[in-house]
């Protein structure tokens, strides 16, 4: 260690003379084609890592079909106007390259992953296979009973049953964040139609709000003209969905998911926020929330699994914030044995953190964590890939990077103390159990 | 704490200005006091520590201020045996519980340490290996290594920490049983094994790893847990001459092992028919699963198998994506492919589609085989193959702790040299090469089937 205080000196004054510049000012955005373009050269050699999305997720079925966002996101690599899904995956095939669409809440995500030279066969197979599915009939039906025998698959999982349950616990109907319950979506899925996931796809696929972020082994003058060519008379395209916050959902406290043969049982316990990512008080509250559940040294690990042996997992989080107001919970798994004693456990641990707070040294050592972790994730073209397109999508601009570290580090005791009793409740959480729960059925 | 934090926050500053400038390069060994040098392959450098006989792996990659410890011991569920079955396991979990030195009484624990400033750590046990690592600033690398080194010999192994962390496992297992895929493959490794310890998983037997006293942890620990049968691995962001000097100061504290490690010298007799468990249980849809015995890692037809399973599983133009998901009668394929020690399994997966007939399934998987067998691959099927397994490879270059996930399986299969011989061995697979090996490999009296059949009492409510 003694070889270091030279250079911590010298990252010190660094940081001083290059404030708000160090990754922002390594980005090359632009606007082409109508498409908010993202390029990050990185030391990695040869890979090409890119992310991108678009608003065309499920929240955009509206009083539709609940299953068309979806079916038209699985439609996009299953063929274009001009190449059959064979001679595309050949294509890709040939040079190792992926593609991959998966559609979320309230987008259409696209990842990809190739050779530096290989970038402008990849860049155009994006651009074809968003712009101009085949949307044929046959591979329509296909994709149907996929998603119908996809969705059953999820439904043997526990933590995928309780999680589901939640979100219709705790965001009222008409929430994007309020998942459908599955039998509606999979009636939706086998009586879809054909029509309506063209006309879907003709409403929302545009490049309006679509994002794309390209980092690695880099030719940005060469990259940024593939995606003017390939994305060149592409209009449309639809905003973000920004909703009114959740209201109190008037759902049971207490529900069981009853699921037969399962040895060990999910249990999610916690409520809406009102929060979104970019609210002044998030930062404070994830803090707080990294102090009960996060990691090993978090109170509900140390506790609930170290000195007590009640699970193998447990750890509390904020989530599904980023476009509109999220959830706090907590996820565990128990032994149907011990699954009132876990969730004692669990809520003393709750009532202990909610009514005297966190500790000034549990915060100093939370921050280097946060921090660090933060800086390990962008150590890989993934990491950075998605840190950018993270900052996009919860509206700010790439330099929330560089802030980042800060706004953490400035964080005290009093503003964590006080998110956490300004937006939780935990005598009115919402406690879901999914699996072989004793006396239920 | 305050400066703690200042440092933090300046490296991150650092990171923009190293990854535009830092690029990998070839490792030329250094002179060390105290070491062996063995050979360098590609990037990589191995080292003796002369003292104990630890193996070291240097691996210089300066793309971003971060690197990767890793410690692999060359202990795993095949060093087992009944009565002990999970103990491997189980001593994983029990190493983050403590040592006189670094405890979480004192503040210093190992995930104390590693929380406070950011490290991404965790620990695995597997068939043939168990690893402990962590990605970390590269200015922590001594303070973690002082602290991973620590746990190789001076290990609390306490009664009270054995209860309650045998919960802990047993809920993990809990959690495994959950899942029909887990499910399957533990039967079917139990069935294709007789004799060879890959008979039982490694997370142990439900009554073994529940029962199993702490006295026979403390015999596996000082056993197995010595310099001279551990890797350890340094990726990423460090000067070689430094990362050296600190292993010799830390691990070249503790001697060879007193007696020779043991040498496990059971070999699974042949199989000569094939073999069928099926799995009962609650649940949605079906499975198929059809195993067969594959060479060990380091067999020359290893990288060929590799290939084979590409051609019959991996991606939308595979024979059997084409056979079965692209005829709506699974949902999706996909194979697991065991790099192992000694010779292990490719397991073909096939969850049903709703309403689809197991028979049916198995029987298309078993002659799209044969087909295989008789008729050959094309070339084009190779080269599309080996491309995705080389591209894939580059991928897995990108960042310290990928590279050294990877690196982990090639020591753990006993010659981390093929971190780099498969691809070149992938490179020269022809289509009679995947004939050959797909004909002794996948023989119908050499595998071993499994079902997931699914009880569905109502489906209508099963979905609600």
């Amino acid at each position: 260690m003694k070889r270091f205080p030279f250079l911590v000196l010298a990252l010190c004054a660094l940081l001083v003379s290059s404030a708000h510049a160090q990754i922002a000012s390594h980005v090359i955005r632009a606007k082409i084609a109508g498409i908010d373009v993202i390029a990050y050269p990185t030391g990695v050699q040869d890979v090409v890592t890119i992310h991108g999305s678009l608003p065309a997720g499920d929240a955009f079925a509206g009083e539709g079909n609940i299953a068309i966002p979806t079916l038209v996101g699985m439609m996009l690599d299953k063929g274009t106007t001009t190449e059959d899904k064979f001679a595309i995956t050949e294509k890709l095939e040939r040079v190792g390259a992926t593609i991959s669409f998966d559609v979320g809440t309230e987008m259409l995500a696209v990842s990809a992953k190739c050779l530096k030279k290989d970038a402008p066969l990849v860049i155009g197979l994006i651009a074809e296979q968003l712009r101009t599915p085949a949307f044929s009939a046959e591979e329509f039906d296909k994709v149907k009973k996929q998603f119908v025998g996809g969705l059953r698959r999820q439904l043997e999982s526990t933590d995928f049953r309780a999680s589901d349950a939640f979100t219709r616990a705790v965001y009222p109907v008409g929430h994007p964040n309020r998942q459908p319950a599955p039998e509606e979506l999979i009636a939706a899925a086998e009586s879809a139609k054909l029509d309506e996931a063209k006309a879907f796809h003709a409403k929302y696929y545009g490049p309006a709000h679509f994002t794309l972020v390209v980092v690695g082994d880099l030719d940005v003058p060469q990259i940024q003209s593939d995606i003017g060519k390939t994305f060149a008379g592409w209009t449309g395209g639809a905003d973000v969905i920004h909703p009114a916050k959740a209201t109190m959902s008037d759902a049971p406290k207490d529900q069981n998911v009853f699921m037969a043969d399962k040895t060990s049982v999910t249990v999610i316990l916690g409520q809406a926020t009102g929060l979104r990512y970019s609210d002044p008080d998030t930062q404070a509250l994830r803090m707080g929330t990294a102090i009960l559940g996060s990691g090993f040294t978090g109170r509900l690990m140390a506790n609930v699994r170290d000195k007590e042996g009640l699970t193998y997992g447990i750890g509390s989080t904020v989530a599904r914030d980023t476009f509109s107001d999220g959830d706090w919970h907590i996820t565990a798994t128990f032994a149907p044995t011990l699954l009132e004693k876990g969730i004692e456990s669990t809520r003393r641990e709750l009532k202990k953190w909610y009514e005297n707070g966190v500790t000034d040294d549990e915060l100093e050592r939370h921050k280097g964590d946060v921090v660090g972790t933060f800086k390990v994730g962008l150590a890989t073209t993934d990491g950075m890939a998605g840190a950018l397109l993270g900052a996009i999508q919860r509206g700010y601009d790439v330099t929330w990077l560089d802030e980042y570290p800060k706004k953490i580090e400035s964080l005290s005791t009093g503003d964590v103390n006080a998110a956490i009793k300004k937006y939780l409740r935990p005598d009115s959480m919402f406690l879901i159990k999914a699996g072989s729960i004793p006396g239920a059925k | 704490m305050k400066s703690k934090s200042l440092f933090a926050l300046s490296l991150f500053a650092f990171i923009a200005f190293n990854l535009t400038a830092a690029e990998s390069s070839p490792a030329a060994p250094v002179k060390a006091d105290g070491f062996s040098f063995v050979k360098t392959v590609g990037v990589i450098s191995e080292y003796t520590l002369d003292s104990n006989g630890l193996d070291v792996l240097l691996m210089p990659e300066h793309s971003s201020p971060t690197l990767t410890l890793m410690v692999t011991y060359h202990v795993g569920s095949r060093n087992e045996v009944t009565g002990t079955t999970g103990a491997t396991h189980l001593l994983e979990h029990l190493m983050f519980k403590g040592s006189p030195n670094y405890n979480d009484a004192k503040g210093n624990s190992v995930k104390q340490y590693l929380e406070s400033i950011g490290g991404q750590y965790n620990a695995t046990t597997w068939l043939d290996r168990t690893n402990y690592y962590a990605t970390i600033g590269s200015e922590h690398l001594e303070g973690y290594m002082a602290i991973e080194a620590d746990r190789m010999r001076n290990l609390w192994l306490r009664e009270q920490d054995r209860r309650p962390e045998m919960t802990v496992v047993r809920n993990e297992y809990e959690r495994g049983e959950n899942s029909p895929f887990q499910a399957l493959i533990k039967e079917i490794f139990a069935a294709a094994y007789i004799a060879h310890p890959y008979h039982h998983p490694t997370i142990g037997w439900h009554s073994d790893f529940e029962r199993v006293p702490i006295s026979k942890l403390r015999e596996f620990y000082d056993t197995f847990y010595w310099p001279n049968n551990a890797t350890v691995s340094v990726i990423g962001d460090f000067e070689p001459a430094h990362a050296l000097a600190l292993i010799k100061k830390y691990y070249g504290a503790y001697p060879k092992s007193p007696a020779p490690i043991p040498e496990l010298y059971t070999v699974e007799p042949e199989q000569s028919g094939p073999r069928h468990v099926t799995v009962k249980r609650a649940g949605q849809l079906g499975v198929v699963a059809v195993g067969h015995k594959i060479p060990a890692a380091t067999n020359p037809d290893f990288a060929t198998v590799q290939i084979l399973s590409a051609i019959l599983t991996d991606g939308k133009n595979s024979r059997l994506y084409k056979a079965l998901t692209d005829k709506n009668l699974t949902v999706d394929v996909q194979a697991f492919l065991g790099q192992n020690h000694d010779p292990s399994m490719h397991i073909i997966f096939a969850p049903l589609a709703p309403g689809v007939a197991h028979e049916q399934v198995e029987k298309i998987i078993y002659d799209e085989i044969e087909k295989l067998k008789k008729d050959g691959v094309t070339a084009a099927e190779v080269e599309a193959a080996a491309a995705k397994i080389l591209a894939d490879a580059a991928f897995q270059r990108d960042g310290s702790f990928a590279i050294a996930g990877n690196l982990n399986e090639d020591i753990a299969a006993g010659d981390w040299t093929l971190y780099y011989g498969i691809e070149e061995a992938t490179r020269k697979v022809t289509p009679a090469d995947v004939q050959r090996v797909a004909n002794k490999y996948l023989g119908v009296d050499q595998s071993t089937a499994g079902w997931f059949i699914p009880i569905v009492p109502d489906a209508h409510a099963a979905a609600k």
